[in-house]
């Protein structure tokens, strides 16, 4: 499924946010994924389930290089397949046992999955850096509504608010929610960067009030 | 120095955590507070006749509110934790201790609406964490603007303390964590403190462990 402001790629997360060693939940158009950073570096996207009994990997936790569920301890190397059962500590667990991975990128600062096995490569931020993310009860339609604007092919829209305009990468998920990637310029200032973070809360105010009142 | 207590509560976790921390040695006194109510009996009504728990006793010194029993703690052990290095820094600490009874009235209303079957408006009780998780999640933004992992402080303090049991909690009441990656940062920098201990629904950072070996012996 293609998103209509960031084709194939979605943009899920900042790679601040996931620091070495963690796992985070992420939702793409086609279902959550356990996003998590080995201790090298690594990112990788799984299907958000143990394919042992269902737990939620995004609960887990990170040692060296394999992801662990945090239910039974069923550990998964980058590629998906089960490297280590606690629970038999002799068996090497077969290639059958594997969790479905996605196609996963990272530039500029920010996390991004692929719908489909991708060719292509995820937009580039020119000069932007991501500040946060936020989910808003809100559709694109009513984000660009609040904007005043709409997104730019590379799916970015522009808020002015007082004296400054902020920039948002902006993903679709279901039950018309939508990510909101805030980007300021690389080089703004610590008070430039808070009122901005703040102008964020302030359009997701108005954007969710239009959704609220159907008046996208 | 005496508390009464229950498990289950976030509210008595932050008093044995904060304990922990400051490695202050506590009488831990249980409390049937479900299904037995024993903190409407006449022997707890004595020590606090609101009915609620926590209770710490020190002597002649009764406290019936969780905040006011992390400042008694931090001030007997370790004044670090008060925070209040500056002017900013203490209005901080006061402001996120107000706003942990937010917390309490909204996710602990959920999660006990929802754990315990106690009657509410469970809609209004979630739209209300949300509001304070949104709130929590800004302000924490701002902060690591400031270059600081917690809530006053580049350390920790009792304001932290006071607000993370029951933000950790709110899937309990059916309030979902994942849209917060600050607050998430939050927990793992909370988790991580030295001397951090559990509390049911509350798991430690299992990855700052190494992996346990197989036992070596069988049975």
């Amino acid at each position: 499924m293609k998103s209509r402001t960031t084709g194939s790629w979605t943009p899920v997360a900042l790679s601040a946010d996931l620091p070495v060693g963690t796992v985070i939940p992420a939702r793409t158009p086609t279902g959550p994924i356990a996003l998590w950073r080995s201790q090298s570096g690594g990112v990788s996207a799984f299907a958000d389930r143990c394919p042992h009994r269902g737990m939620r990997l995004s609960h887990g936790f990170v040692r060296g290089e394999a992801l662990s569920c945090i239910y039974h301890g069923w550990s998964y190397a980058q590629a998906g397949n089960c490297v280590r059962i606690p629970a038999h500590p002799g068996l090497t667990p077969p290639e059958a046992i594997r969790v479905a991975t996605r196609q996963v990128e990272e530039g500029d600062g920010i996390i991004w999955i692929a719908a489909d096995q991708s060719a292509t490569r995820p937009p580039r931020l020119d000069g932007l850096a991501p500040l946060r993310s936020l989910t808003a009860c809100a559709g694109i339609a009513a984000i660009e509504a609040a904007a005043g604007t709409d997104a730019s092919p590379g799916g970015i829209v522009g808020f002015a608010n007082n004296s400054q305009t902020i920039r948002m990468l902006v993903a679709s998920l279901e039950d018309e929610q939508a990510l909101i990637h805030v980007l300021v310029e690389g080089d703004a200032s610590p008070p430039e960067r808070i009122a901005a973070s703040r102008a964020a809360e302030a359009l997701r105010r108005m954007a969710e009030h239009i959704q609220r009142k159907g008046i996208a | 120095m005496k508390l009464y207590d229950y498990i289950l509560s976030p509210s008595c976790y932050k008093v044995r955590l904060m304990a922990a921390l400051t490695d202050v040695r506590i009488d831990i006194r249980a409390v049937d507070f479900h299904p037995g109510a024993e903190h409407r009996g006449a022997e707890l009504l004595a020590l606090n006749p609101a009915g609620a728990i926590p209770i710490l006793q020190d002597g002649d010194l009764i406290l019936t509110e969780s905040s006011a029993m992390l400042v008694y703690l931090a001030s007997k052990v370790d004044p670090r934790w008060l925070g209040g290095g500056t002017a900013e820094e203490a209005a901080r600490v006061q402001q996120w201790l107000s706003f942990s009874h937010r917390l309490t009235a909204s996710l602990g209303g959920a999660r006990l609406h929802e754990m315990l079957l106690r009657p509410g408006d469970i809609a209004g009780l979630q739209a209300q964490g949300t509001a304070a998780l949104r709130e929590l999640e800004a302000g924490l933004v701002e902060q690591s603007i400031r270059g600081m992992r917690f809530l006053a402080s580049q350390r920790a303090t009792i304001a932290d303390i006071a607000c993370f049991p029951y933000v950790a909690l709110a899937p309990d009441g059916g309030v979902s964590l994942d849209p917060y990656p600050t607050i998430r940062l939050w927990s793992r920098a909370v988790r991580s403190i030295e001397g951090f201990i559990e509390m049911p629904g509350i798991h430690r950072l299992h990855d700052l462990k190494p992996e346990p070996l197989p036992e070596t012996s069988g049975f």
